[in-house]
């Protein structure tokens, strides 16, 4: 233990004399272990805000689609492409289901519309739905002020629009905006209702840039949307799986769909979401894994190179220890330790070069990151390693010198 | 190991080296005594074995043939590690060149054979200091080589080489870089560790070094040509002439 620590400690010693020399020997580690621990950090933030986000969305829920939600890789959109649209119709026959509570049948306007008053406008990226009284439920929607779409409203074709937080502060600034009129394209709307504020959905898009309006004054002001999404609450969060087995059955039924053929629309849970976000953290790890691995190959070989170099300059002090008594394996331990200190304090810059990334992203552009602790082990022990292996070749030169030669060299 | 034995035994030490196609031999059948206590010098030209013979009694290097015996051990056939324990315990060297660790302390340097001996650090330290103060360098302690003169230096290395408590001084040139009233200083510290009971062996070219010695050895070709009073060897033709 003695021997280990005089060890290190005469590694720190030989690294301080020589800072500069160490810094740039260093930056390969430096980046490899920063890149896993900034690149680890916004996965896992993602992670957990997706995570916070689906458990906010409900337990109870999930919602039936043309379109898959979130795919990466190869993705045949023909397929979906030649998918029957969801209809109003196919909607309203689940709403007798055993398990079904609520049915939202939703009409969205791909991209965003512009809302406007006589002083104000929005930014043309507000999403407009049609929506039923059930939208409020299956969304998970809680009333700030006024109300929310009623059957009241549907019957009668009233043209009311409920608002996100963000649309009400950019239109009504101040203001109370329950009975202010507001305009989507020229048809004027009046405002019933605005929504509690629900932050960001995945720390980018503000989740409070929205209008709802019923669906069929939709179809007058949008125009009639062919294509419609489903989001269905179940009696209870434990009856979402006989909810969906439901709904898949009628919705086969309705579409006919040929016994042994695959569904033809998405089901997304809670699960399949974050499933599907898990496997895209998943090809993020094994990219940065591999920047990583180069990035401490790279390093490693510094290291090598310096440590060599080392060896070479330190020739006579190898000598005259070995003259004062070192066995070879302390040369050896000596040189693989101090190439394993140098790696593993780029391993602890690189972490904190990496913290201080995924800190200033989260504080400065309002990105989620959360510091995993693994990826912060990882990225030392990494680090460490790669000094460790690429300061045997250097150290075994070292400790195979002749002290009587190596006295002597200049 | 008999404590009434000889503190060094060299018996007919061969050194040969292959130079190309041709074998030189370095050492050619050495053979002398060296008793506890002694201090001795091996003199000679450059060329004529002391630096061979220089590193075979300090175990850097083991002979091609012949008997080497340092306080008891047969250096025959032990490897590395047990040849650098035999010189951490029983050899202190001081070189011509000092070969003090540049970025080290003064007491960093002296410390040094004593980690290799695995003592603990608050034991090393306090035999580092003794040593450095016996050497007169207590007021040296926490400076860099730089930063101390020639003599200095070397009393730096001496207070190395004492440290250890070696059974022997093993010194080579030690005045060689130093100018001739340092050598001197240096010279007169030979001369009180000598009195203290340190064994020394001084390797030199210089007759005027070796004179000062009680016993001197002379080196040609290999071969001792003298061994006795360091004065006579010194002044090389008129000693007695002891043929190995």
């Amino acid at each position: 233990m003695t021997s280990l620590l005089d060890t290190v400690s005469m590694a720190l010693s030989t690294l301080r004399s020589n800072p500069l020399r160490s810094l740039l020997t260093l930056l390969g580690i430096v980046i490899g272990a920063s890149t896993v621990v900034a690149m680890m950090s916004l996965t896992e933030g993602f992670r957990l805000k997706v995570t916070k986000d689906l458990a906010q969305l409900g337990a109870g829920s999930f919602q039936v689609q043309k379109w898959p939600v979130m795919s990466f890789g190869h993705v045949d959109w023909q397929k979906y492409a030649r998918r029957k649209n969801l209809t109003r119709a196919q909607g309203e026959a689940l709403r007798d289901l055993p398990h079904v509570a609520h049915v939202s049948i939703e009409a969205w306007n791909p991209g965003g519309e512009k809302l406007w008053t006589r002083e104000r406008a929005t930014k043309p990226n507000v999403q407009v739905a049609g929506g039923l009284p059930d939208y409020q439920y299956a969304n998970y929607v809680v009333v700030g002020q006024g109300r929310f779409l009623s059957d009241v409203d549907l019957k009668l074709g009233r043209r009311v629009v409920f608002v996100g937080a963000d649309v009400a502060d950019l239109l009504f600034p101040g203001e109370d905006p329950v009975g202010k009129e507001l305009r989507i394209r020229s048809t004027p709307f009046t405002v019933i209702g605005v929504a509690e504020r629900m932050g960001t959905a995945l720390g980018i898009e503000s989740r409070d840039a929205f209008a709802v309006v019923p669906i069929n004054v939709f179809d007058q002001a949008l125009g009639r949307p062919k294509n419609h999404n489903l989001a269905i609450q179940a009696t209870s969060p434990e009856d979402v799986g006989k909810a969906i087995d439901e709904t898949v059955a009628t919705l086969r039924r309705l579409r006919n769909v040929k016994p042994g053929d695959d569904n033809d629309f998405e089901i997304f849970t809670n699960d399949s979401v974050s499933e599907s976000f898990n496997s895209l953290a998943a090809v993020v790890a094994a990219a940065t894994f591999g920047v990583c691995a180069l990035a401490l190959l790279v390093g490693g070989i510094g290291i090598m190179n310096i440590m060599l170099v080392s060896v070479t300059e330190r020739t006579r002090e190898i000598g005259v220890r070995m003259a004062l008594g070192a066995r070879r394996a302390r040369i050896l331990a000596q040189f693989v330790v101090e190439s394993t200190v140098l790696a593993a304090l780029g391993g602890v810059g690189g972490v904190l070069l990496g913290a201080a990334v995924a800190v200033a992203a989260r504080e400065i552009w309002q990105v989620p990151s959360s510091i995993p602790a693994w990826a912060v082990v990882l990225s030392l022990v990494s680090a460490s390693g790669s000094g460790l292996l690429f300061g045997i070749y250097p150290a075994a030169r070292a400790s195979r010198l002749d002290p009587v030669e190596a006295m002597r060299t200049e | 190991m008999t404590p009434d034995g000889a503190l060094l035994s060299l018996d007919g030490i061969t050194r040969l080296y292959q130079v190309g196609s041709e074998v030189v031999r370095a050492l050619d059948g050495v053979s002398f005594d060296v008793q506890r206590g002694e201090w001795l010098a091996v003199v000679g030209q450059s060329g004529s074995g002391k630096s061979t013979l220089m590193n075979i009694i300090g175990c850097l290097d083991t002979p091609s043939g012949g008997v080497y015996r340092v306080n008891g051990h047969d250096v025959r056939g032990l490897a590395d590690d047990a040849l650098a324990d035999l010189r951490n315990h029983e050899i202190g060297f001081v070189f011509q060149t000092f070969q003090l660790l540049p970025r080290s302390t003064a007491l960093a340097n002296v410390e040094l054979p004593l980690i290799y001996r695995g003592l603990p650090r608050r034991e090393r330290r306090l035999r580092a200091e003794a040593a450095l103060r016996s050497v007169g360098l207590a007021d040296r302690m926490h400076h860099r080589p730089n930063e101390l003169s020639g003599g200095q230096r070397q009393r730096v290395a001496i207070a190395r080489a004492l440290v250890g408590e070696p059974s022997l001084l093993l010194a080579d040139e030690p005045t060689g870089n130093l100018d001739s009233a340092t050598g001197e200083e240096i010279i007169r510290l030979f001369g009180e560790l000598h009195a203290r009971g340190h064994t020394l062996l001084l390797v030199t070219h210089e007759p005027r070094l070796a004179a000062r010695c009680p016993r001197a050895i002379r080196l040609m070709d290999g071969r001792i040509v003298a061994d006795g009073p360091g004065r006579e060897v010194a002044a090389f033709g008129t000693a007695p002439v002891v043929t190995a």
